[in-house]
């Protein structure tokens, strides 16, 4: 027999207003081994808490039924009440009346029916559950940061302050990340270098930073406090040990390679630094545009070096680093737009995507900040498009939120480094951002033409060689369109990284529809994410502008240092066990377990599982054929009690 | 001298020799039972058991069985026929015995006959090969040329049958049942102690030898057998009621070959299907 | 009466389950015949708990898991997919409607789907009518 108190809560109007709750709770008390059950209008409230701590003093209670919203939502929370009150934190069972029950019905019929087969269920189950005890582990105090974009290097910075050790991995061969490749940023027109790149040096003078560039993650192993990562460090085939960056070898390199950095616009040297601010500032050798790796022969940058720094031999090798959390941070792309044939990206010369734009600007980039075009000509017209690909249901649905206010900008720089006349062509301006408005209005008085409708298409103009027509539908006026013009910018949706998928494996990461990485809870749990003690910042969780991305990174920078601080922590307890009375010695556990936490003990014929590799998946027990594994929280008596309890009514 | 004998004579000569040169402890073959259509499994364990080693066409028993009971490094020779040769490979992919610690008699062999109906036992009710898969002895002629049917062509009649037909038919047989686990003694890969029926935490389904427990019972059996039953058919020629359980475990394992394309016990390097997966398995399977 | 059939859900907690909650969050409406059991992993669904739901009287189960490739647990679902078709081809076999038993891939972005398969899934349940042949008849 045990003593069950069943707290129904109404949320305020949201559960009350589709379930019936003094109902529910009159139903309630009428179920077997419940001796108290009540209603109250905020059960997560200090009152509504205390009122449960009350009863389980007052009737002895054993078991506590929470029937609220979702357990993803407060389970943490009635926990801790009930563990405060002196009960197992395992003895509580929510059962979600909110958003599987009132939320998605508006018949107070249906959802007083549906909530008391549930809380039957609940019942049931709670009368099967048992204490348990969480394991406790060691913290590895590290903390991994992928991706050194503004926000890998601002969390970076952020918790290497604190004094905890942080391993900075990117996969290019110099931090900075997109915001490196940038002139100004809006709305201040500030210069993106002149912010940023102080930051990535004190990455580099930080004792607490190990900087991995030019690194990717091949494997991740163990868990929360205990990350067993490795890094494949890509060849370079400079040993930076070496190397006293003097650059000559760039000098003297004959190779041809394209300028990644400056978005394929101009040639890089085969060994080269992207560009001259990069951090590390010392050169990697591209093997596909080096003359020696393609002909076998030249190895000038060999005979330039002083250093000896040139390592042709050199392999691709793996370090393995322990961490105990680690932030996500791998930034975007800039959504290919050659398969939008009416834009003619890639067909026509004099159309550009914004951040070959964003390079014209730059004076170290390939122009050297005068704006000229592909036929070396400075634009006398230029049309900006706005949300190509994105707010569109034939491509991305979501609103890439940055371009409004770098359009604006392009605009402004534009005005202020041509004469060209400048039009944007938007379907509406967002400019929901601090300052944001402000530098709206101020490109309204820069003599900017603003056209409200999405460029439609873009041709040739068959009477101007070489210029270009941008086609739309001005939805003020309702007119078409056809605006002749030397220079048309898009303003791409902005994507996960290509490889956002192996990321997502690797890290075990949730991904939405356009594949940004899911948080826990879009509103309340933003940077953490399904996997424990894995964090995300910046817009690899979706499109956002510099301070949010930076405010992301601090965050983000907190939440893993919640993790890291402790020395210990404690983990679920919702491990399997065998009882190895009932093992049949199949070893069904051992073949299928992805930790591998079931091992069999050959001396006496069982398995036996490491729960500190055991993960709570319950694989274990379904493959079991003898019923020997015990899936604690989801034991089969526990599940086969819910469903006989749930079909009930 | 009849092909029978001639396995017979083979078989306790290598008896004979194995025990002699100490090479295995047991062997697991045929004894005399109480008469000629009734030999019994028989474990010879000195040369002087080799005696009583018989073999006819009535010898149906399955012996991989009884290669369970044993303790783990005990030397076996084990008498098999081709479905037995297949539970074999079963239990080695199983890790319940070692290939090292088995001499694999093999007996190739077509027309033994069920004891109970004197019917030649064929394709109908068992995988119907004739050779076995995996041996390191073959004490007698390879079959060759006598192709037999398709283990799967019985099901056609069954797989014909509208739903509420089937349903009928099954019902009517599972409600026959006893509940005296015949098939589950007969059954090679039925090894587990305890097995999920008897227990009570959790208790699947009720002891008492009515509809729904019997239903539970050979439902989860067939999933338990799913992708492992290597179709000797020996649970239902054991069965006292005379449950067609082949017919369905037949046709799990028809279907778990056409969704994972791999048949049970034919290989010791493969995993039971059923504890294994391949990225590229199709989510038609689950139409 | 109408016949109002009884559906008991079984759902992943790291997608199908999350997924039902945003469908909640964003206040989408599906029919209330279902009742939803959480586990961790599809992967964690024993065969005997779909032929245990049906002779407790469940009309139709639903199952939902993280899409291949996304499983919390890497692989969980991989088994489950193996797992659970083999389960449909015995009830189908013993000639149970397999249509009772639907397994969906829902993620926790899925609020939508998971609101579209309930809704589909109930209706396919109506038509089948009560399920009569493995429920424990009192």
């Amino acid at each position: 027999m045990s003593r069950i108190g069943v707290f129904v809560c109404h949320c305020g109007l949201n559960i009350a207003k589709t379930v019936r709750v003094s109902e529910l709770a009159e139903f309630a008390a009428t179920l077997p081994d419940v001796v108290v059950a009540r209603d109250y209008k905020f059960m997560c409230s200090t009152p509504g808490q205390e009122m449960i701590q009350h009863d389980i003093k007052k009737y002895n209670l054993d078991r506590v039924i929470v029937t609220a919203c979702s357990p993803l939502m407060h389970e943490n929370t009635f926990r801790k009440v009930i563990e405060n009150a002196g009960l197992n934190q395992y003895l509580l069972t929510i059962v979600n009346i909110r958003e599987q029950v009132s939320w998605v019905t508006s018949d107070i019929e249906e959802g007083t029916a549906k909530s008391k087969a549930l809380l039957n269920g609940a019942v049931y189950r709670a009368r099967l559950l048992a204490p348990l005890t969480s394991r406790v582990i060691d913290v590895n105090p590290d903390v991994m940061v992928i991706g050194a974009g503004i926000a890998g290097i601002q969390a970076a910075l952020e918790l290497a302050n604190t004094g905890k050790k942080v391993y900075l991995v990117e996969k290019n061969s110099t931090i900075g990340g997109h915001m490196a490749q940038f002139d100004k940023t809006f709305p201040t027109l500030d210069c993106s270098a002149c912010i940023l790149t102080p930051k990535m040096d004190n990455v580099l003078q930080h004792k607490n930073i190990s900087m991995l560039t030019y690194c990717e993650v091949t494997e991740v192993k163990g868990y929360v406090g205990n990350f067993d990562i490795t890094i494949k460090q890509k060849a370079r085939y400079v040993d930076h040990s070496k190397c006293n960056a003097c650059l000559a070898c760039t000098e003297k390199c004959p190779g041809k390679g394209i300028s990644e950095w400056d978005e394929s616009l101009v040639k890089r040297k085969a060994i080269y630094i992207p560009f001259p601010q990069a951090v590390p500032q010392k050169p990697i050798i591209d093997k596909n545009s080096c003359t020696y790796f393609l002909k076998g022969k030249c190895r000038l940058c060999e005979k330039v070096c002083e250093q000896k720094a040139i390592d042709f031999e050199q392999q691709d090798s793996f370090i393995n680093v322990k961490v105990g959390a680690v932030i996500v941070a791998t930034g975007y792309d800039l959504m290919d737009t050659k398969p939008l044939v009416q834009y003619g990206y890639g067909k026509y010369p004099g159309v550009y995507n914004a951040l070959e734009v964003e390079r014209l600007f730059n004076s170290a980039g390939p122009t050297a900040g005068k704006v000229t075009q592909r036929d070396g000509k400075e634009p006398q017209s230029i049309a900006i498009l706005h949300c190509i690909g994105s707010r569109d249901k034939n491509y991305h649905e979501h609103c890439s939120r940055v371009c409004c206010m770098y359009s604006l900008k392009f605009a402004h720089l534009f005005k202020e480094k041509t004469s060209a006349d400048v039009y944007q062509f938007y379907i509406d301006m967002r400019a929901a951002g601090k300052g944001y408005e402000e530098f709206y209005n101020r490109l309204l008085e820069e003599n900017v033409k603003f056209i409200r409708g999405k460029g439609a298409r873009v041709t040739q103009s068959t009477e101007e060689p070489g210029r270009l027509i941008v086609e739309a539908e001005d939805t003020i006026t309702s007119k078409f369109m056809k605006l002749p013009v030397d220079m048309v910018v898009l303003s791409p949706a902005i994507v996960p990284r290509a490889d956002y998928k192996d990321i997502a494996r690797l890290f075990n990461l949730s991904t939405d529809k356009q594949g940004f990485f899911m948080e826990r809870h879009p509103k309340i749990a933003p940077l953490s994410t399904m996997s424990e003690g894995i964090f995300i910042a910046g817009v690899c969780q979706g499109p956002k502008d510099i301070p949010d991305t930076v405010a992301q990174a601090l965050g983000a920078a907190a939440e893993a240092l919640t993790i890291v601080v402790k020395d210990k922590m404690e983990l679920e307890a919702t491990t399997a066990m065998v009882n190895p009375a009932s093992c049949c010695g199949c070893q069904n556990c051992v073949r299928v377990c992805p930790y591998g936490a079931p091992a069999f003990n050959y001396e006496k014929r069982v398995s036996e599982i490491n729960e500190a590799l055991c993960k709570g998946c319950g694989l274990c027990a379904s493959v079991c054929p003898s019923s020997a594994i015990i899936a604690r929280h989801f034991t089969n008596e526990q599940v086969l009690a819910e469903m006989e309890g749930l079909m009930e009514f | 001298m009849t092909e029978f004998k001639k396995i017979e004579e083979n078989l306790k000569t290598e008896a004979t020799r194995l025990l002699k040169e100490g090479l295995v402890t047991v062997v697991l073959a045929y004894g005399k039972g109480f008469d000629e259509n009734h030999p019994m499994p028989y474990a010879a364990k000195t040369i002087a058991d080799v005696e009583n080693i018989v073999f006819n066409e009535y010898c149906n028993y399955n012996m991989a069985r009884y290669l369970v009971r044993y303790p783990q490094g005990t030397k076996i020779a084990i008498a098999v026929k081709a479905a037995d040769s297949r539970a074999v490979i079963q239990l080695i992919q199983e890790e319940k015995v070692k290939r090292e610690n088995l001499v694999i008699l093999g007996i190739p062999v077509q027309g033994m006959k069920n004891p109970k109906t004197g019917e030649i036992i064929d394709s109908k009710t068992t995988c119907g090969m004739y050779n076995p898969v995996l041996y390191d002895l073959l004490l007698g002629e390879e079959v060759h040329g006598a192709k037999s049917a398709s283990p799967y062509d019985v099901l056609a009649e069954y797989e014909k049958m509208d739903k509420e037909a089937r349903w009928e038919f099954w019902k009517k047989e599972f409600d026959k049942c006893i509940r005296c686990y015949a098939c589950r003694k007969a059954c090679p890969m039925c090894y587990c102690d305890p097995c999920f029926i008897d227990q009570s935490k959790p208790k699947w389904a009720d002891k008492a030898p009515q509809s729904p427990g019997n239903m539970m019972y050979h439902l989860t059996r067939f999933h338990h057998l799913a992708g492992r039953c290597i179709d000797c058919g020996e649970c239902s020629r054991a069965c006292p009621v005379d449950i067609p359980l082949y017919l369905f475990h037949k046709k799990v394992a028809k279907e778990c070959e056409e969704m994972f394309n791999q048949a049970a016990g034919m290989s010791i390097e493969d995993k039971p299907v059923l504890v294994d997966f391949r990225v590229e398995d199709s989510d038609k399977i689950l139409e | 009466m109408s016949f109002e059939p009884k559906i008991l859900g079984i759902a992943c907690n790291w997608c199908t389950y999350t997924g039902a909650d945003l469908a909640g969050t964003t206040r989408l409406k599906y029919p209330q015949n279902l009742r939803v059991v959480r586990v961790m992993c599809s992967s964690r669904i024993n065969p005997s708990f779909i032929f245990r739901a049906f002779q407790l009287g469940a009309d139709g189960v639903l199952v939902g898991g993280c899409h291949p490739g996304d499983c919390h647990y890497n692989t969980g679902n991989l088994y489950a997919r193996r797992r659970l078709a083999t389960t449909k081809k015995i009830l189908e076999f013993a000639g149970f409607e397999p249509g009772r038993l639907r397994v969906e891939w829902i993620s926790a972005s899925e609020g939508n789907k998971f609101a579209e398969v309930v809704a589909e899934f109930t209706a396919q349940i109506r038509n089948l009518g009560p399920q009569a042949k493995l429920k424990i008849q009192e």
